[in-house]
């Protein structure tokens, strides 16, 4: 039974940021969609949205800790699902990224994120050492960059790109020395460059040389990025209004109530919406680090910080491409894209980190 | 108690990893101010441009009426398939199924679209379709959704081939014309006027083409219209043709080449103008076909070209008006000189004969010009001097465009010294000028400037500037002064007694009617130069062109007219061809034919 004066811990800020984004997330894919064949999403996401704290508040009935040793588990049974998905799983829009469970669509990647960071969190909170050198990273490196290795075969890039910020942040607060993060750097380019030359797919080439020029092929892979900004940028200061947004409803954007619905919310709410966002976002990764440093242990810590890893990762890359700054990659973003798998991941990530600040000062 | 674990080095880097956070969104915003704030009315265009899209409203060229009222050049509703490329899911089946629909073959139809402009542009498939066809459109429209039909109106002639130079001819505008500035903000595609009056007044004549501002989704579909500009029809134009003298003048060719043109002689108004052979500007509404363009263009007889302002002939003894005005005016003679006529005239070194090998004897000016009497216009063209010819010629209208509402009107030529040492570097001769006097040698001009010059006798001695157009969309052009040439009434009443002489008793015979009486003048244009005869006397088997002018009646004269029948001899077949626009004119259709007395016509040699 859960000790009940762990109740008054519990991070109300941090739920209610959480829950004001979501609601947000709501009222945006509505805007997105609500002309169109699929008028009825947002009522789907606002299920998910209670399915979600539901989930975040059961989230906290078992500690954390009990999870953190359960981790080389749910690591194995990770593994298992993304080789079962790979070799088994139905093809969908050309990918092998979800899976049937209980009669709805599970993209188990998305789950998968949380798992890594259990496990990582609890690896290196258990090495105990001062500093750490490369060679006492690699094996868990190797094991985080399997899963990663299975989630990009997918394929889908975006999601297996979050666990690498998710590891080498807790690597660096585990100690990682100062001179294997160099090498790490070093490591990194190199494997990115033989990743482009073999690994990448030629779509996903051809969206990286379109994003240096869009202007090569504005029909193609590089019109997303083009639609995307002229969205943006036509939002202006205070935006063309809720449901008023013609890039959003002529159909201009792609992906308009996923990757892009912040696209569609800086359109529609212009600079002012999109700060206010921003801030939101911000409120919420400041919690979520500061719950790192209230953290009563190492485990706690390190959770703390790879969930909020990813968290940044996604909302920085997401809010990044929808502007233009960076490839366009199937990266939602946490809270406010529709997807359920994505927006129950984001609330159980929330109940993790609620977790680990409500036990500080519990035994 | 519980030992805590020392967690100061995590907190340390946490504070890194808290500030790399604030730092990455503050970047993030700033880049959001700069798209949105800085650069918002840049993306907002291009949002804009996005969502809408103009789609034209094509106005309806205005109509072309006749003096009456009656109809010359319409428009009727036609049916254009379009396809658009953008909304076709599979474009090849869709191009076999229409190809299949409109029995066109497919390379005809790809060949059509390879040619589109602009994306989302609806691509012309097949103009001024047949009902069969949109029929069968209609029938497959749920497997045709990139089909459409389209209402234009289409130019339509329905006097065909009548008096097509004057009313002209539509077609797709050219490249080059799409750079002038005369056609600017028109795109490809567009039908302007190309020949005639529809080219002449193509501007006032297209009206103001509308627009409708559409919204559309990124898949181009029109999903609402956010702007909407009705188009201004075109103004209709009167004219001041008379349809059914049109129709006498084209009748009265029958199968002959030439021209006629008639004018009201107080107002220059152009009452029919005729030049055969013509085409039938309907077929050139739905563009060019390139086959019969070519052989229209390259076709011997012309079709092409409007004799009545772009034919250059020598006028013959049509000029002997020019000549008697100009010696009567410069006192060089006066009504009464005579010069003696034995049948030719020995000067020069040159023997120039007359058009009666028996003389004329003793002739004054207006006998001279109803007997046509040759000799007397040398002497007079040896007295008068090229300078003083020319002078007039020019004064009464000759050398130079009529200034008719017309595009491209040719102005003949009025020789001089000056003219010749310019142009050749070859001094004048003497001999040149006799052949002037007579109207051959260099002398050239258009059946439209001798109409002129006829009305020019009817009216009193004013210019008068032809015109066709009355009223644009039912505002009435000022007619300008003519201007006065201030003649002698002693110079008009010689020529108008010589000209009524030349119908009455002379060399017009032919074009006498019963009941109005007919002033006329007989010419006949040598065809063949003298340098090309002599290298090639069989060329003499040549007929020369035939001229016949005149105003009736000859008292108080309501129509002038030039009539050029191309080989057709001595002006007598002409004049024949003019009493039958007259008779239609005077409405005397069916009285019976005059049967001409005496003489036929006037046969001139200017060589000797």
């Amino acid at each position: 039974m859960i000790d009940r004066r762990l109740f008054f811990n519990v991070d109300w800020v941090l739920v209610a940021t959480t829950l004001v984004l979501a609601v947000i997330g709501v009222a945006m894919i509505f805007s997105a969609t609500h002309s169109g064949r699929h008028a009825d999403l947002y009522m789907k996401q606002l299920y998910v949205v209670g399915v979600g704290v539901l989930a975040m508040f059961l989230c906290l009935l078992v500690d954390y800790r009990r999870l953190a040793d359960r981790a080389f588990l749910l690591y194995l049974l990770a593994v298992g699902v993304l080789v079962y998905l790979l070799f088994f799983g139905p093809r969908i829009a050309g990918t092998r990224r979800w899976m049937s469970l209980l009669g709805f669509q599970v993209q188990p990647s998305e789950f998968v994120k949380l798992v890594a960071a259990l496990f990582v969190a609890k690896i290196l909170a258990d090495s105990r050492q001062e500093t750490l050198g490369l060679r006492d990273i690699a094996g868990p490196g190797v094991a985080v960059g399997l899963l990663a290795l299975l989630i990009a075969a997918a394929p889908d890039l975006g999601t297996a790109f979050c666990l690498i910020p998710l590891f080498l942040s807790v690597a660096f607060l585990a100690g990682l020395r100062m001179k294997a993060v160099a090498w790490l750097a070093v490591v990194l380019l190199v494997v990115g460059g033989i990743g482009w030359q073999y690994a990448l797919k030629d779509y996903q080439k051809s969206r990286i040389y379109t994003f240096l020029d869009p202007s090569l092929d504005p029909k193609g892979a590089g019109y997303q990025k083009i639609q995307s900004q002229i969205a943006v940028g036509s939002g202006g200061l205070l935006g063309k209004g809720w449901t008023q947004g013609s890039q959003a409803q002529l159909g201009y954007l792609p992906a308009r109530h996923t990757d892009f619905i912040f696209s569609v919310l800086a359109e529609e709410t212009g600079f002012v919406g999109v700060s206010v966002v921003l801030g939101l976002y911000l409120l919420l990764l400041w919690r979520m680090l500061d719950t790192a440093q209230l953290a009563r242990d190492r485990v706690g810590a390190f959770l703390a910080a790879a969930i909020t890893a990813t968290f940044a990762f996604q909302v920085v890359y997401n809010v990044a491409m929808v502007a233009g700054l960076v490839p366009v990659k199937g990266l939602p973003l946490p809270l406010l894209s529709y997807g359920r798998s994505s927006l129950l991941s984001s609330f159980l990530a929330v109940g993790l980190i609620l977790n680990v600040r409500m036990r500080r000062f519990a035994n | 108690m519980r030992i805590y674990e020392d967690l100061r080095v995590v907190q340390g880097r946490l504070s890194v990893l808290q500030s790399m956070v604030v730092g990455l969104v503050a970047l993030v915003l700033i880049h959001f101010w700069n798209l949105q704030v800085v650069r918002g009315r840049y993306f907002r265009t291009l949002a804009e441009n996005n969502r809408t899209r103009a789609v034209p409203l094509a106005a309806p060229r205005g109509a072309l009426l006749d003096r009456h009222g009656r109809v010359l050049v319409l428009n009727r509703p036609s049916f254009n398939v379009v396809l658009t490329p953008e909304h076709s899911e599979d474009l090849d089946a869709a191009i076999a199924r229409l190809s299949r629909a409109l029995g066109l073959g497919e390379a005809t139809v790809r060949e059509r679209l390879a040619r589109r402009g602009a994306p989302f542009h609806p691509v012309v498939v097949k103009t001024d379709a047949s009902l069969e066809d949109v029929a069968a459109l209609e029938a497959r429209r749920l497997e045709l959704p990139e089909v459409a039909v389209d209402v234009v109106p289409l130019r339509s002639y329905p006097l065909a081939s009548a008096a097509a130079h004057a009313l002209g001819r539509v077609g797709e505008i050219t490249e080059r014309q799409i750079e002038s500035r005369e056609f600017e903000g028109l795109e490809a595609g567009a039908l302007v006027g190309q020949a005639g009056l529809e080219s002449q007044y193509n501007r006032s004549l297209m009206g103001r083409d509308g627009f409708r501002r559409v919204v559309v989704n990124s898949r181009g579909v029109e999903v609402g219209e956010a702007e909407r500009q009705p188009p201004l029809d075109g103004p209709s134009l009167t004219l001041t043709l008379d349809s059914a003298l049109q129709t006498a003048a084209e009748q009265a060719f029958a199968g002959r080449a030439g021209s006629a043109v008639a004018l009201e002689p107080e107002t220059g108004e152009i009452l029919a103008m005729t030049s055969v052979p013509a085409y039938d500007p309907n077929t050139f509404t739905t563009g060019v076909d390139a086959a019969l363009w070519g052989k229209l263009s390259t076709d011997s007889a012309t079709p092409l070209m409007d004799r009545v302002i772009q034919g250059q002939y020598a006028p013959g003894s049509v000029f002997k008006i020019v000549m008697a005005t100009a010696g009567l005016e410069e006192g060089v003679i006066s009504p009464s000189t005579t010069f003696y006529c034995p049948g030719h005239l020995s000067v020069y070194n040159t023997v120039f004969r007359c058009n009666r090998a028996a003389g004329h004897g003793l002739v004054n000016a207006q006998q001279a010009l109803a007997l046509s009497c040759n000799v007397f216009f040398y002497q007079l063209g040896i007295r008068l001097e090229i300078s003083r010819i020319a002078a007039w010629a020019k004064k009464m209208g000759l050398g130079a465009p009529t200034g008719v509402d017309l595009p491209h009107e040719l102005g003949g030529l009025v020789p001089s010294p000056e003219w010749k040492q310019r142009t050749q570097r070859v001094q004048w001769y003497g001999g040149e000028t006799v052949s002037v006097a007579i109207g051959q040698g260099q002398v050239s001009v258009t059946p439209l400037q001798l109409a002129r010059l006829a009305a020019l006798i009817a009216n009193g001695g004013r210019l008068v500037r032809p015109h066709l157009v009355r009223s644009v969309g039912g505002v009435p052009i000022p007619i300008e002064p003519a201007p006065d040439l201030a003649l002698k009434p002693a110079t008009l009443a010689v020529v108008r007694a010589g000209m009524k002489g030349v119908v009455a008793e002379g060399t017009g015979g032919r074009a006498r009617l019963e009941g109005v009486s007919v002033s006329g003048k007989t010419g006949s244009a040598q065809v063949v130069a003298k340098a090309r005869l002599e290298k090639n006397p069989s060329l003499t088997a040549i007929v020369p062109h035939g001229w016949f002018v005149a105003f009736a009646p000859s008292e108080a004269p309501r129509i002038a007219l030039a009539v050029l029948v191309e080989h057709g001899g001595s002006g007598g077949e002409a004049a024949a061809l003019a009493r039958e626009i007259l008779a239609h004119f005077f409405g005397l259709d069916r009285a019976p034919a005059v049967v001409p007395s005496g003489r036929t016509a006037d046969i001139e040699a200017a060589t000797p």
